[in-house]
């Protein structure tokens, strides 16, 4: 299989075909973690566009010597989703999971669907770096140097955070347990 | 809750997700921008291919004996490589000169010649002690291999430029030139 930074080279000589096969390879991870991130399907297509225009422009910034082309495209996935959401209101998924913790009973009769919305709405309420590591290293599986790429420190950062937002999750989601989901 | 109930949460929204992407509409407009990427690419390469043309030229023409045109020995002023100077107008467009004059079967309107600063062509140049200043054409997309704004629209449209040659034959600096009908 022809790697990533191969295409990337091709497509920045005009190859479109690389630049397709790229783009097909990799925008639905970019699309994930930018709806992971802010939890709405709008701005997740609007960040991948903006991430592939800006691999097209910027591109020649990529060095393979500091991560992976995905990690790069995380990376500026990651800025994007950060410039739209210092325009919102910081309690809006505070507010969404709140609610869902109000009603303690509520997750007896939680359907499957229902469970899966409210990990997500716990996912959306962590606070932003804890966000990042949960969605990158437990939602995407990217490996740590990876994350650590994408999110501009150290491993040992990564580590800690995932552990932390974990925890935190656990706590969001300990009134609400669970069902049996595999 | 514990980490393993935690884990086992975020994977049920993993695989959940798993299949999400991006709507094709996006990678209609992602393609769209690579087309354009491309053509401003192509135009890039034949700017510099008509300077470089239009440089050798001016060189030719030197070492065979230019027609004379007086030069101050002080003028013109060439900026420091690398130290690109700002227009001293507007962002110099595509030329409507031969139109603008076409367009007055009568009288030809009067014009007003508007130039950029001089852009050095030699990194690091040699001392410049004496020179001359020829004028030549090149296609608009030259412009941007100074670094100055081309409108797509207006990239193979012709336009002069002002090339100071040393009194050693080689290119030293380029400005540009607008006509303002007045």
């Amino acid at each position: 299989m022809v790697t990533d930074e191969r295409l990337l080279e091709a497509a920045r000589g005009g190859d479109e075909a690389a630049f397709t096969a790229l783009f097909r390879r990799r925008q639905g991870a970019v699309y994930r973690f930018a709806l992971h991130m802010s939890g709405e399907a709008a701005v997740s297509e609007d960040v991948t566009q903006e991430v592939f225009l800006t691999l097209l422009e910027g591109g020649g910034r990529f060095d393979p010597s500091r991560g992976t082309l995905l990690s790069f495209l995380y990376g500026i996935a990651r800025n994007l989703v950060l410039r739209r959401l210092e325009k919102k209101r910081p309690e809006d998924t505070d507010a969404r999971a709140e609610e869902l913790a109000a009603d303690e009973d509520i997750l007896d009769d939680l359907t499957r669907r229902e469970t899966i919305d409210a990990v997500r709405c716990a996912v959306l309420s962590l606070p932003m770096a804890y966000r990042e590591a949960v969605v990158l290293c437990d939602l995407e599986n990217a490996s740590y140097e990876d994350a650590a790429a994408a999110l501009a420190c150290p491993v040992g950062t990564v580590r800690s955070r995932l552990s932390r937002g974990r925890a935190m999750l656990g706590q969001k989601l300990a009134a609400k347990p669970v069902r049996s989901l595999s | 809750m514990n980490e393993d109930r935690v884990l086992q949460a975020l994977k049920a929204l993993a695989d959940n997700d798993r299949e999400s992407e991006a709507s094709a509409k996006v990678e209609e407009r992602v393609l769209r921008g690579f087309h354009r990427h491309r053509a401003r690419i192509r135009w890039h390469w034949a700017g510099v291919a008509a300077l470089a043309a239009g440089v050798a030229i001016v060189a030719v023409l030197w070492t065979n004996g230019p027609r004379k045109v007086a030069v101050d020995s002080a003028s013109p002023v060439i900026p420091q490589a690398r130290k690109l100077a700002r227009p001293s107008a507007a962002p110099v467009a595509a030329l409507p000169r031969h139109a603008a004059l076409e367009s007055s079967p009568v009288r030809r309107p009067e014009t007003r010649e508007v130039v950029t600063d001089f852009f050095p062509l030699m990194n690091p140049a040699p001392p410049f002690e004496r020179g001359q200043i020829l004028r030549v054409q090149l296609p608009a997309a030259a412009m941007q291999t100074v670094g100055l704004p081309v409108r797509e629209d207006h990239l193979a449209d012709p336009i002069e430029a002002d090339v100071v040659v040393g009194e050693e034959g080689m290119p030293r600096a380029i400005r540009f030139v607008r006509f303002d009908v007045q």
